[in-house]
């Protein structure tokens, strides 16, 4: 600072390092939390980083990132979903159920799957935008309303908690071969899921990025009422935001009724915090505005390394929470922390 | 034919009417000046004009034609562009995006960024400010910056009326000389502008004509601005005539300062503060004074010259690499803000939205917040003794409307202001750190402010003012210490300065 000039300049703008544009990308708790969790159950088994291990746990990561990746859209939105894992069943229960005992074949009941989870998740964006309720109110609302409708339409037309037999509908395996195909490679066992997974991945980073429906997401949940004054339409924006993870909970929905070619009436239920802890591993902040696309994926990576990692290595499936809470708590605090730091080394 | 002419315009919000038929006409190419005491109505006004609120009576005419202003898009669509009073930026996007959210320059959804960036900092240099990057996120910017940012926004429309909601609140004195430079140059492409400020010179000096409002009434239209008496304006906004000068200092010391003087010889008490050798990199160097019972101590200076943060570090919110600060001969642990309260200091935050208000909770909630200890037994809080002590500095204060329960987010601006300092009148303290308390409080409340500020001193309490308007340090202050580029490079008795000096001293340092 030595001229007026100078300390001007320093007031409003700092200079930025590449470091420090790298620091406080949100994503890095999530990176740092990857390598340590890779480093550790590589070191417990080879099997772990061979290609058969990797398709192993690339196939859970990929329809937890898919959902993860739809959250965080959400979250950074300003808004939160808990019916989003019970909408996976329903999607799944409507596509078995209308295929197996209605006679439609299964794309015809995939799409009547997707226009009921695009209902829901209008209804939850409306009653949200409308009311102005908490979401977290309003989608737990949902939650429950689809719990107890999955376990009782199933009751009611199966006599049993599942319906199965999906295999022998008409055009199950066209959509098999879109949704649930494995393709074997090098060795290992690649679900197509992955790649549904990374394409999901790779448009929530565009729009994101580099579209206005992304400008007007970051702008919805970082300050609301400024988005609106300057002509946001933020209702839509959150409507459109709601209607987009029930998209998602469908595809997962899809993959894995597709997969497994039946579906439990309680599927889906308790997974509604495990995407919103994967998008705030991969740096979205509970109160909106702030999040990324491709660190709530590497949260899910997270998930699937930890959920497998923890059979190779030989020890009890008990260990899993553990294990997702301290990858939790390591990468939020590194994200944190470095933010605060890269704010103090700013001037 | 007006350019805009408003009739009747009529707003009630649960509990006020805060517009009760307002009338405004402006022509294409003037400078319209809105004025009116906190809570007048003003924003509220400005707030229909851009599609924000929505009347519940009265008519728009624009450009000659009736429009309804449906919303924010609306208003835009038409060419009406706003500058709102409470900074309203999105921290999480950066400066580009921030210029033209809302209208991004898009092709089938897709952003143009290079071509935003750009646009962007053309703006920016059109506004004087070509070293802010358009890249660059919004948190990062000090309150000015933002400013210009939003400045750039409204720019950003090409708009036929502009409307600036106190925009000079947040700025320095040199900027404001750019603001209006800015405001002329749009005035005379035909734009007009609505222009609000509790400052009457700024009204004299860029201002064609005045519409008064006061309590949601229109009271004098189209009067000019150039012509009418100040204190003509002020009975207008008030109803009554306000003296729009500083309270009496106690006298002179008979004994100039001089070495080896008595401490108390000069009427003053003991030494409250002590700062010695305050240090933190980047932000200040080196620097020593003291403040003493019945002393109000000034810092003058540009804004981003280091006053915010030498007293952010006065209160412990900084860690000084070097230096000390005493209370009454006690240091002041750094990096504790709750230690400063406790020893008896108070601080009034130049930002008030985002540093010092709870905006959900109810205006005594937020007076009553730092005296918790005050009304609490055996971890009850007395609920009615709090609800009667804020009661009372809301009256002190005038604060509008005086309904303790009232949400602070409904106040108005300069009524959240009065809010903030309410809160450290409540319970005795020592010493009083206040960054640019009368920012946004009209002419009125500001008397009444300074007036306070000058009692609460004469009653033994210290006060540290940092202020951008040189004459209220220069008026209110018993001692000034000019700050330059985190310096201090002159300090003297406030009555052997005048406005001149000081601001070439700020700009230039010719004293260094
Ligand atoms: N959203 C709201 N809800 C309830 N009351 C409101 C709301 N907005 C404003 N008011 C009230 O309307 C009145 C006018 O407020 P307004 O903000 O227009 O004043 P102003 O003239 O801009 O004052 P200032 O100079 O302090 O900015 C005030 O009494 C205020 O409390
Ligand atoms: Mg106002």
């Amino acid at each position: 600072m030595t001229t007026a000039e100078a300390a001007r300049r320093d007031e409003r703008v700092a200079r930025v390092s590449p470091v420090r544009r790298v620091l406080v990308r949100p994503e890095l708790g999530s990176v740092v939390g990857a390598i340590v969790v890779f480093a550790f159950f590589a070191a417990q088994s080879p099997v772990f980083w061979s290609v058969s291990g990797v398709s192993n746990w690339l196939d859970p990561a990929s329809t937890l990132g898919i959902m993860a990746v739809a959250i965080a859209l959400l979250m950074i939105g300003g808004e939160f979903d808990l019916s989003a894992g019970v909408l996976t069943g329903s999607t799944g229960l409507i596509l078995v159920t209308l295929a197996t005992r209605y006679g439609l074949d299964v794309w015809s009941a995939m799409a009547a799957g997707l226009v009921f989870a695009l209902a829901v998740g209008f209804l939850n964006g409306l009653l949200v935008v409308r009311t102005r309720l908490p979401s977290f109110i309003v989608t737990l609302g949902t939650f429950l309303m689809l719990q107890g409708l999955n376990l009782g339409v199933t009751k009611l037309l199966t006599g049993t908690v599942q319906v199965g037999g999906l295999r022998q509908a008409p055009g199950y395996e066209g959509a098999r071969q879109v949704f649930a195909a494995s393709v074997p490679l090098a060795g290992g066992d690649f679900r197509v899921a992955i790649v549904w997974w990374l394409a999901v991945t790779a448009l929530a980073t565009w729009v994101l990025m580099r579209t206005r429906a992304g400008n007007w997401i970051f702008a919805v949940g970082g300050n609301e009422q400024a988005a609106r004054a300057v002509g946001v339409p933020a209702a839509r924006v959150k409507v459109g935001l709601f209607m987009t993870t029930a998209a998602a909970a469908w595809l997962v929905g899809t993959i894995t009724a597709l997969r497994f070619s039946s579906v439990q009436a309680n599927a889906g239920i308790g997974q509604e915090f495990t995407f919103i802890i994967a998008a705030v591993i991969g740096g979205c902040l509970l109160t909106g505005g702030y999040g990324s696309a491709i660190g709530a994926s590497i949260g899910a990576l997270i998930f699937g390394m930890a959920d497998k990692g923890i059979v190779f290595a030989g020890w009890d499936a008990d260990w899993f929470t553990f294990f997702l809470g301290a990858m939790l708590l390591l990468a939020t605090l590194t994200n944190s922390l470095v933010r605060r730091y890269a704010e103090e080394v700013r001037r | 034919m007006p350019l805009l002419r408003m009739r009747g315009i009529t707003k009630r919000f649960p509990g006020v009417r805060a517009l009760d038929g307002v009338d405004l006409e402006v022509e294409a190419g003037e400078v319209h000046c809105l004025l009116g005491q906190n809570g007048a109505g003003k924003s509220t006004l400005i707030k229909v004009l851009s599609g924000v609120h929505q009347p519940d009576e009265g008519e728009v005419r624009f450009g000659g034609e009736p429009v309804r202003l449906a919303g924010p898009t609306a208003a835009m669509r038409l060419g009406i562009a706003t500058i709102y009073q409470e900074l309203d930026l999105v921290d999480g996007l950066s400066v580009a995006e921030n210029v033209f959210l809302g209208h991004e320059r898009a092709s089938y959804g897709f952003v143009r960024r290079r071509e935003a960036a750009r646009a962007a900092g053309e703006l920016l240099a059109r506004l004087g400010h070509p070293e802010i990057p358009p890249n660059r996120l919004v948190e990062r910017l000090s309150p000015a910056g933002k400013q210009v940012v939003s400045m750039a926004r409204a720019l950003s429309h090409d708009a036929r009326l502009i409307i600036m909601d106190e925009p000079s609140a947040a700025l320095a004195h040199d900027e404001v000389a750019n603001l209006f430079r800015l405001v002329r140059e749009l005035t005379s492409a035909g734009v007009a502008v609505i222009y609000i400020s509790h400052r009457l010179e700024e009204i004299r000096e860029i201002g064609d004509r005045v519409t008064v409002l006061k309590d949601g009434r229109t009271v004098a239209v189209g009067l000019p601005a150039a012509t009418t008496p100040t204190p003509e304006i002020v009975r207008l906004m008030t109803g009554r005539s306000v003296e729009y000068v500083f309270p009496p200092r106690r006298p002179r010391p008979a004994v100039p300062e001089a070495g080896g003087r008595d401490p108390e010889a000069d009427g003053l008490g003991t030494e409250i503060l002590r700062v010695e050798g305050l240090t933190v990199p980047g932000e200040f160097a080196d620097v020593s004074f003291s403040v003493r019972a019945g002393e109000i101590v000034g810092l003058a200076g540009l804004v981003g010259s280091g006053r915010t943060e030498i007293l952010e570090t006065v209160y412990g919110l900084r860690r000084p690499s070097a230096g000390r600060v005493l209370l009454d001969g006690r240091p002041v642990r750094p990096g504790s803000a709750a230690r400063a309260v406790r020893l008896g200091m108070g601080l009034a935050p130049e930002e008030r939205k985002s540093q010092a208000l709870l905006l959900e909770d109810s205006l005594a909630d937020n007076i009553t917040l730092a005296g918790l200890p005050r009304y609490s037994r055996l971890g009850w809080l007395d609920r009615r003794r709090a609800l009667a002590d804020a009661a009372e500095q809301i009256a002190a204060l005038d604060v509008r409307p005086a309904d303790a329960r009232r949400p602070v987010k409904t106040l108005s601006g300069g009524n959240q202001q009065k809010a903030v300092l309410a809160r450290w009148l409540i319970n005795g303290r020592r010493l009083l750190l206040l960054d640019e308390p009368t920012r946004g409080v009209d002419v009125g409340a500001r008397a009444e402010l300074y007036a306070l500020i000058r009692r609460l001193a004469d009653a033994g309490l210290g006060v540290l003012l940092v202020s951008s308007e040189v004459p209220e340090v220069l008026g209110l202050a018993d001692r000034v210490l000019v700050v330059r580029e985190g310096r201090v490079i002159h300090q003297a008795d406030a009555r052997d300065l005048d406005e001149h000096r000081v601001l070439d001293m700020i700009m230039e340092g010719s004293l260094s």
